[in-house]
């Protein structure tokens, strides 16, 4: 038995030698700015999952994943924007980002919708206390059950298929900062100590411009689906501004360059000694990895698979930007593996001195590297003013000389009420007035205070086209006890996900793997102002109130229950006839003293 | 002129003027729907459109948070062409809405019960007013002619209402039953109504017939028809229930009057005492609030149980002032009915202050609206605030109204008592 179990573990590792590998690629970007692009990868075997045997997957993650039987995960933690004009497309097609905030969504496998439920809710707490995030937030109002957006990315059995729920939940409001990035790296084989994730610093990751950390979990087959892993992908991408990222840390305030470092336009007329137009740079500035995440790289992990070490690094660049590589005491030259990529391995044993770091110098401004189009630009706002009622307007930019069809999926809150009969779909460009861009609608409306609203669309938008999308919407007033703390910052309102749809060029040019991860995006996050109470005083207006209502009730009931009389009936009725009985009950008491007064006194005669 | 030309004349002019406004202004009627004031979350056209929008595409309205108005205006309204497209066809709908209105409204006026019925006669009966100023009262009150523009759902239910109290007057019993528990379908309240218009029904078929009214006759008469009515409304649940299939509409639309999830301001009592209240007494204070709203009816009816048509009069102002989801349109309603009373008038004590506050509101409710909701320079209570003048305004009214009834119904007993000062004990 136990030699069974060995030859097992043994053929296993055999089959699935590249247990865990890890990458970085660094893309100098326009303006100073620079994607750092981590990715992690660690399989398990599913027997060995199964048997609760982890080696390179968390534990803590794998527990919760077999308790609540969930099939596949994404978790995303994002903050930021992603500037498609001047970064070009997003990077792995957008498939590894999410949402400002939170955003998790998952296959939970159940036999019925209830039992999916209970087991996403015990899902998204037990996340909630791996990752020190508000996931317990994601109760059934920010819960839906997207149908045409998100496909499985892992290979799951076709009987199992039936019984798999996707759940997704959002949570627009989370701040994401150090606290989530901890529990991240624990997850992690080297845990930060060693390997590219020693570039992980808090003050830096969560000080750019865009940052997303993603973890993906899926199962993956064999073609005959004969042997299957657990793949679990752990992603950080984020946008440095290199000028930012440099500034020390003891002294983070932008300060004003000195005079004599700043070259003036001389043509301005204006230009004298005090007043200076300054020319736009014509250099590259000069950073290294030590600038730029405030730590160097402390060696290569020793987990990680060896035939995967030559290329952990890799910078995306035109060749004529160099760097210099600094690996301890060796010297290390990095390896050309396409036009505009180089590849350098990290130092892997202590003799030749572990601490790794890239130089690029300051140099002239080289060409940038060839960006590579998104293939869809989009943006969302609200129209409207006042705090009563609004409209949302997304406007779909089609840049490309093809029609593509996409996905729009909104998961709205439920106190921003929608009015479908008001969605208008129109295109413009090209003369296609008439064109149907809608073909299909997915829509849940909103219950008070249970579940949001969901909108999905099938949309398809003609060869270089803009395609505008709008609908109004109510707001609900909400009781004082459901604002939060800031209720006049107002309420956010999670992004709207995009994925476009492989058209048939697309099948031919992209792997399978890509295929099946999909092409994303999304649009940036709003703010829904609703109408506020005053929160001072709910006494004063349970007092008012019902004065009001005591007043009507009183009064009413007085009448009712009173009969008429005429006021000289009344005895002591008017003041004239009270202040006169008073007088005569004076009178008659002055008369009775005084009569029993003389009557004493002829007693004591 | 003869009464038949007056009122071609009148409805002709009521109709023009509707007409006018929704065809010269054509953005006019959206910007009215959207008011808080003459819009509540169960009558909004707005949320009619997405109902009727979801319906005809298979979606069952009452499985969201917009749509809860009855499931029966659904088919009716879909039968109308595309009211963004054709608006006329709606608003011709709403306009004859409020003629049939005013038309039942005469009909109450030219029975005469106001002043006397089968066991009262008013002394002051000579100061009544022609039927046709009556209408006119109704026809061109503003808070009625916005309604009408805003096109609520309500509109329906005060016309089912004057229809049904027109044929409880006249003594048909049938069609009062039906249109009351139409009407009570429609928006829940008008349930309230149906004591007070059984005994003007009653009345007013004792008194046209020649056979005695003894108690046992009463008692068959009532249990007829309060049988008839209840019936009439579990028909109309039914028939409900075969257009959408489940019973989600009750959940949608009768509880959510109930229970006021929607805390949309209004310019009731209720959304604002809600908002602020403590989760833990939000039960205890929705079950009050409803007891104190049903309180006035037997009160009433028992009290003025021989001027039933003031009761009904007296309980469309409670409704006005006390309803979960009130507007203006009830108000109106209120005190066009109130028209009908014009021999009590001279009785009536704070005439004045009641109406400069109830004017007040008017100018200054969308004012403060603005500021709290727009311009953002005031806060909730700058609305709050003229909401409860509204209230104290029309109250006052209301409690005036009694008033100067039970004093004319003094004096009936007490003739020499005109004009003397008086006292209640």
């Amino acid at each position: 038995m136990f030699f069974s179990f060995l030859l097992c573990l043994f053929f296993t590792s055999l089959a699935y030698g590249s247990d865990y590998r890890e990458r970085l690629l660094l893309r100098p970007l326009p303006h100073g700015a620079l994607l750092a692009s981590f990715n992690f990868q660690s399989n398990a075997s599913s027997t060995s999952f199964e048997q609760q045997n982890f080696r390179y997957f968390p534990r803590s993650l794998g527990q919760i994943l077999q308790h609540t039987h969930t099939k596949e995960l994404h978790l995303r933690f994002s903050l930021g924007r992603w500037d498609a004009e001047a970064w070009g497309a997003r990077p792995w097609n957008g498939a590894r980002e999410g949402g400002t905030g939170v955003e998790l969504w998952a296959w939970v496998e159940a036999a019925s919708d209830k039992e999916a439920n209970a087991r996403w809710l015990t899902l998204t707490n037990a996340l909630s206390g791996l990752f020190c995030a508000s996931l317990n937030f994601i109760d059934s109002t920010r819960t839906i059950r997207p149908v045409m957006t998100f496909e499985p990315e892992g290979s799951h059995p076709p009987n199992a298929l039936g019984n798999l729920h996707l759940l997704h939940g959002n949570l627009p409001h989370e701040v994401v900062c150090t606290e989530n990035l901890t529990p991240f790296l624990k997850l992690l084989p080297c845990k930060g100590k060693a390997g590219i994730s020693s570039l992980f610093d808090g003050h830096k990751l969560f000080d750019a411009s865009w940052q997303t950390m993603a973890i993906d979990v899926r199962p993956v087959c064999t073609g005959d689906g004969s042997e299957c892993v657990l793949e679990m992908e752990q992603t950080v991408d984020m946008v440095l501004d290199i000028e930012r990222s440099k500034r020390p840390r003891d002294n983070p305030i932008p300060r004003p360059a000195p005079i004599e470092d700043i070259r003036c336009d001389e043509s301005k007329f204006y230009n004298s000694h005090d007043s200076c137009m300054p020319l736009a740079k014509s250099t590259e500035p000069a950073w290294s990895l030590q600038d730029v995440f405030g730590r160097q790289i402390s060696g290569a992990c020793p987990l990680s698979d060896a035939n995967d070490a030559e290329r952990v690094i890799c910078v995306n660049a035109v060749p004529e930007r160099t760097f210099e590589i600094r690996s301890g005491a060796a010297q290390r030259v990095a390896e050309q593996v396409a036009p505009d990529m180089r590849c350098t391995a990290l130092p892997s044993g202590p003799e030749e001195g572990l601490d790794f770091d890239l130089l690029f110098s300051d140099q002239p401004l080289t060409p940038p590297v060839n960006l590579t189009r998104p293939r869809l630009h989009a943006f969302r706002s609200m129209t409207g003013h006042g705090q009563e009622r609004g409209g949302i307007e997304a406007v779909l930019r089609n840049p490309l000389s093809q029609p593509v069809s996409l996905v729009y999926m909104e998961s709205l809150p439920w106190f921003m009420k929608p009015y479908l009969h008001t969605l208008n779909v129109a295109v413009s460009g090209n003369g296609n007035r008439d064109f149907q861009a809608l073909k299909e609608t997915y829509y849940r409306p909103a219950v008070d205070r249970e579940r949001g609203t969901h909108i999905e669309l099938l949309l398809e938008i003609p060869a270089s086209s803009t395609l505008t999308l709008s609908y109004d919407f109510d707001k609900a007033i909400l009781r004082y006890t459901e604002y939060p703390p800031d209720a006049n910052r107002g309420f956010d309102v999670a992004p709207a996900v995009i994925r476009l749809l492989p058209n048939a060029a697309d099948i031919a040019s992209t792997s399978a793997d890509e295929r099946q991860k999909g092409v994303y995006l999304r649009t940036t996050d709003l703010l829904l102002p609703l109408p506020t109470p005053d929160f001072s005083m709910p006494y004063n207006v349970i007092i008012l109130t019902s004065t009001v209502m005591a007043l009507g009730f009183g009064s009413i009931f007085n009448l009712l229950v009173r009969r008429f009389v005429a006021a000289d009936e009344v005895e002591g009725a008017t003041l004239r006839a009270r202040i006169a009985g008073l007088k005569e009950r004076f009178r008659s008491k002055l008369q009775s003293i005084w009569a029993r007064h003389s009557g004493k006194g002829e007693k004591d005669q | 002129m003869d009464v038949d030309k007056q009122k071609a004349l009148l409805f002709g002019s009521a109709a023009a003027l509707r007409l006018l406004l929704f065809t010269a202004f054509p953005s006019l009627p959206d910007v009215l729907a959207g008011r808080v004031e003459l819009s509540t979350p169960v009558t909004s056209f707005k949320r009619l459109q997405e109902g009727l929008f979801l319906y005809n595409r298979n979606v069952s309205p009452f499985d969201g948070g917009t749509y809860h108005q009855s499931p029966l205006l659904l088919p009716l309204f879909s039968l109308l062409p595309n009211a963004q497209r054709y608006p006329l066809a709606t608003s011709l709908l709403y306009v004859v809405a409020d003629l049939v209105g005013a038309d039942a409204l005469m009909k109450i006026a030219d029975t005469g019960v106001a002043v006397s019925s089968r066991l009262f006669t008013s002394s002051r009966r000579e100061l009544r007013r022609s039927s046709t100023t009556i209408a006119a009262g109704y026809l061109f009150n503003p808070f009625i002619v916005l309604t009408c523009l805003a096109r609520p759902t309500s509109v329906f239910t005060h016309t089912l209402i004057l229809q049904a109290t027109s044929r409880a007057a006249t003594g048909q019993s049938i069609t009062f039953i039906l249109a009351l528990a139409l009407a009570s379908y429609l928006s829940l309240y008008p349930l309230l109504l149906f004591p007070p218009l059984l005994i003007l029904c009653y009345d007013a078929q004792s008194s046209a017939k020649p056979i005695q009214s003894t108690t046992s006759n009463a008692l068959t008469f009532t249990i007829r028809y309060t049988s008839l009515f209840f019936a009439t409304i579990v028909a109309l649940l039914l028939l409900s229930y075969g257009l959408t299939s489940s019973w989600s509409f009750l959940n949608a639309h009768y509880l959510h009057i109930i229970l006021l999830p929607s805390l949309t301001p209004n310019v009731g009592l209720w959304w604002y005492f809600f908002t602020e209240m403590f989760d833990s007494f939000r039960a205890f204070f929705l079950g009050v609030f409803w007891l104190h709203m049903f309180a006035y009816m037997p009160a009433l009816s028992i009290r003025f149980r021989t001027q039933p048509l003031f009761v009904v009069c007296a309980l469309l102002g409670v409704v006005s002032v006390y309803a979960p989801y009130p507007a203006v349109g009830e108000a109106g309603l209120f005190l066009s009915f109130l028209g009908a009373f014009r021999h009590v008038f001279p009785l009536m004590r704070y005439t004045f202050p009641a109406v400069s506050s109830l004017l007040y509101c008017t100018l200054l409710g969308p004012a403060f609206y603005h500021l709290w909701v727009y311009a953002g320079s005031g806060n909730a209570n700058f609305f709050y605030a003229i909401t409860l003048v509204w209230s104290l305004g029309l109250t006052v009214i209301l409690a005036d109204a009694i008033y100067a009834v039970l004093r004319d119904e003094w004096e009936v007993e007490r003739p020499d008592m005109r004009g003397k000062e008086v006292r209640r004990v």
